[in-house]
């Protein structure tokens, strides 16, 4: 554990140390911002309702999170630092988890700074506590999931840039998957499939204020696939 | 302690390493000297934990480095030949960074900074970003990187490239004593480097070893004969003494004669082989004993040759031994493994 906290602790002295994690999660706060207050008109509706501000989230995300994990493995490449990570004495396994930890640490961090989005709210009307946690954390197991696929196709990528791109399509995909299951109907088995698949799907009974153990599973099993994934692919580059 | 058995390493299809043994002691330096692509960093890799054999072993102190890489790489202090560095921190933060990864904690953790802080010599530069860094400050970061936990191995891949000539020094003479006490495995093309600090060199190949042994030794049991410079003034330009390569073929034992000169009708300037010479021989203490013949007659290809010159009525000008240079030995070995 000490091993990952030196991982997770090195990535975040560097994001912090660079222009890029402000940026991006200054990015983040404005799009969100703008979307609840001029998009959505939150103060025209006049209903004292977040909902709005959190469903959109799954699709934010697919644009934050690639920002945030794209450097994690690409970028160690590039300086040749892969090198120097993986001749330290940490195991496979170590050094996905700690990149992970410091990835989803800037993604809670961009998230735990909006929380001022609903104080101001909550002097206009009676929220409800309760639901809002459940979005919260219904947002953070997202995020969760999206980092972990973030960071394995990071893993797979040669450069930054086409990690980026790689993940925000990955993601996107995953978000909108369950609009395609619309088209089809509701029904079937591959509608029910996709929607199964999609991470927007399972987010929607969290941003109503619902904890479903299967959409919990699904966050939580998806981080842990991809996140062995990655570990994974690193083992196997030492032997080829 | 490294022992090598065996070493073969392929990516793809191509075999990068093809069968290399060596061990190396503790309380030496080895060098490992080859054209690019011989070889030498793929061993440094594997070495390193940081790619697995193909087949063969390698032992790092005695662990096998595919069954237990993390006590390998514990062990192992490793300076890559890109030098790698985290361009966004300090060098305080990265040398913290390195601190955490080997497990330094309280006193020893402070210790172990300022150690390599200092024997580095990266004071100046210690809360400066890496980024900023000239390429000497960078070379030195990654060494003190490697020497921070003060392992009981070191493998350093090309450490004074970039470095300054006063930099040089000062990084040799660093290697040259952590080399009492551990066990250091460098890579280089540079030839001098090894003459200056290797105790032990390796000359890789296209993946084989092409020769091993002590930096004077090697040239010795390579170059199978010794080349003498001469420079012969025959008595009378008039008189028969005059110098022929004919005539050189008098002296007893040559073997050829590399080229011949006349600067003026009576000098002479000359280059030939002799037989090499039994063993030991150069120039140090045992000298006197082995280079009499079981005949009592002198081997020693100077005495040799002024006795000859001596009985042609010839005056030796000049007389130089010309030991095969390592250089020179690199060049051969490897451009005959082209040849094959």
């Amino acid at each position: 554990m000490k091993n990952v906290l030196a991982i997770a602790k090195r990535e975040i002295r560097s994001a912090f140390n660079s222009p890029v994690a402000y940026a991006v999660i200054l990015g983040y706060l404005l799009f969100t911002g703008v979307y609840l207050y001029f998009i959505r008109g939150f103060y025209a509706v006049g209903q004292a309702d977040l909902r709005s501000y959190f469903t959109i989230m799954p699709l934010v995300l697919a644009f934050l999170v690639p920002a945030l994990t794209m450097r994690s493995w690409a970028e160690e490449r590039r300086l040749g630092t892969y090198e120097l990570l993986l001749t330290l004495p940490f195991t496979e396994g170590q050094l996905v988890l700690g990149k992970f930890l410091s990835s989803f640490a800037l993604a809670a961090i961009a998230l735990a700074l909006t929380i001022p989005v609903p104080l101001a709210a909550s002097a206009l009307g009676s929220f409800d506590a309760g639901i809002l946690a459940t979005q919260y954390l219904g947002v953070l197991l997202e995020a969760a999931a999206a980092v972990a696929i973030g960071e394995w196709i990071s893993s797979l990528a040669k450069n930054q840039i086409s990690a980026f791109v790689g993940s925000v399509l990955a993601l996107l995909a995953l978000v909108l998957v369950d609009r395609v299951s619309g088209f089809l109907g509701a029904g079937g088995l591959v509608a029910s499939f996709l929607n199964w698949l999609s991470l927007a799907f399972h987010y929607d009974s969290f941003s109503r204020g619902v904890i479903d153990t299967r959409d919990l599973c699904y966050y939580v099993s998806a981080t842990v696939l991809f996140l062995y994934l990655a570990a994974w692919g690193l083992t196997r580059r030492k032997w080829s | 302690m490294i022992e090598l058995r065996e070493l073969r390493k392929s990516y793809g299809g191509v075999e990068a390493v093809r069968g290399v043994s060596f061990a190396a002691a503790t309380g030496s330096v080895l060098g490992l000297l080859g054209p690019n692509g011989a070889g030498k960093t793929t061993i440094m890799k594997v070495l390193t934990g940081y790619h697995y054999p193909s087949s063969g072993t390698a032992l790092v102190d005695g662990i096998d480095v595919v069954e237990d890489p993390l006590a390998v790489k514990s062990r192992v202090g490793y300076l890559p030949e890109s030098v790698p560095l985290y361009q966004d921190l300090t060098v305080a933060e990265y040398l913290d960074f390195a601190a955490d990864a080997r497990g330094l904690e309280g006193a020893p953790r402070a210790r172990a900074i300022e150690r390599a802080i200092d024997s580095c010599g990266l004071s100046g530069v210690y809360r400066k970003k890496i980024e900023d860094l000239s390429k000497g400050y960078r070379q030195r970061l990654g060494l003190a990187q490697a020497i921070l936990h003060d392992p009981p191995i070191l493998i350093l891949d090309e450490p004074t490239t970039g470095l300054d000539p006063n930099q040089i020094i000062e990084i040799r003479a660093l290697i040259r004593s952590l080399g009492e006490s551990k066990t250091v495995i460098l890579s280089t093309h540079i030839l001098q480097e090894v003459e200056a600090i290797c105790s032990n060199v390796i000359i890789l190949n296209e993946g084989v070893v092409a020769a091993q042994g002590a930096p004077a030794e090697i040239g010795k049991a390579l170059k199978g004969e010794e080349r003498i410079r001469l420079r012969l003034k025959s008595a009378s330009g008039a008189q028969g003494g005059a110098v022929d390569r004919k005539s050189l073929g008098s002296i007893p034992g040559i073997r050829s004669v590399a080229s011949f000169q006349a600067e003026s009708p009576n000098v002479f300037s000359v280059e030939i082989t002799m037989p090499p010479v039994a063993s030991n021989t150069d120039a140090e203490g045992a000298t006197a004993a082995s280079a009499v013949d079981a005949r009592g007659a002198s081997t020693e290809a100077g005495e040799v040759i002024f006795d000859w010159a001596v009985a042609q009525g010839l005056k030796v000008l000049e007389l130089e031994r010309r030991r095969l240079s390592l250089e020179e030995i690199f060049v051969k070995l490897t451009s005959e493994g082209e040849g094959r």
